[in-house]
């Protein structure tokens, strides 16, 4: 090899090497970036038709989501302080009042309504709703399964 | 001595250079050939990445102050031989001008 290949060849290796090191710098800032993202960013959960009177529970989700993800398991619980029950929400019968996205992978602003039946035995009462919500999200190259909570939902059931 | 250990310094020198320039692009290759065929998850692609490269700027580090310090010694020394050698040429020069003053 002449000086000149030698000079040329180091050259294209340092210009090489440059390039996969930002490429492995971006890559690792993205995957902790990703890794550590909520689902529903600035989001909350509420009951929109307080106190329920209908048998028919309507909650609205409003926040934004930044990566695709897909709704794979959901649960809900409500509990009474006061008597300490608690009924668990039947998400097989859910229906969608505003979007059908909620299961989907849309990114950007969320503003899902839908709603549930009241469980069984279920009576007056003040209840606090908590939901657990598992979901696969993708983002370039990236997968993760991830978990939100939402708590302390008020429910009044009449 | 001196001349020993500088030799083996610019070979480690040079054996920076070409870690530097070969690793990082044999790493992203190696490892998303190895993510995209699912042989190995990407999580631990990420954490052997960042092993290695926690592992490398500790040793670089620890490399290039024994470097450094190396360098300095050698250096102060070769000033102060220099410096030595400065006042052995004024003090001949002095003596030889004496012997000129006694011819």
């Amino acid at each position: 090899m002449n000086d000149k290949t030698y000079r040329l060849v180091k050259a294209a290796t340092n210009i090489v090497s440059g390039l996969s090191m930002a490429t492995l710098i971006i890559l690792g800032v993205s995957y902790i970036g990703f890794n550590n993202a909520f689902v529903f960013n600035n989001a909350g959960i509420a009951v929109t038709n307080n106190p329920v009177d209908s048998g028919q529970v309507n909650f609205i989700l409003e926040g934004n989501r930044r990566h695709e993800c897909t709704l794979t398991r959901v649960h809900s619980d409500a509990y009474n302080d006061a008597t300490g029950e608690s009924f668990e929400f039947d998400f097989a019968r859910k229906i969608y009042l505003r979007s059908d996205d909620y299961l989907g992978s849309d990114t950007g602003i969320v503003d899902h309504q839908w709603a549930m039946p009241v469980p069984d035995g279920m009576g007056p009462g003040v209840y606090r709703v908590t939901l657990y919500s598992e979901f696969d999200c993708v983002y370039l190259l990236f997968e993760a399964s991830k978990v939100q909570m939402f708590d302390n939902i008020a429910l009044i059931i009449k | 001595m001196d001349k020993v250990k500088n030799q083996k310094i610019q070979k480690q020198v040079e054996r920076w250079d070409l870690f530097a320039r070969l690793t990082p692009t044999l790493f992203l290759a190696t490892s998303l050939i190895l993510v995209v065929f699912d042989v190995v998850p990407l999580e631990y692609a990420f954490y052997i990445g960042l092993t290695g490269f926690a592992i490398t700027a500790v040793s670089w580090w620890w490399w290039a102050i024994f470097t450094i310090r190396y360098l300095i010694t050698v250096l102060s020394r070769a000033s102060s031989n220099l410096t030595d050698v400065n006042d052995e040429i004024k003090i001949v020069k002095k003596e030889l001008e004496d012997l000129k003053d006694e011819r």
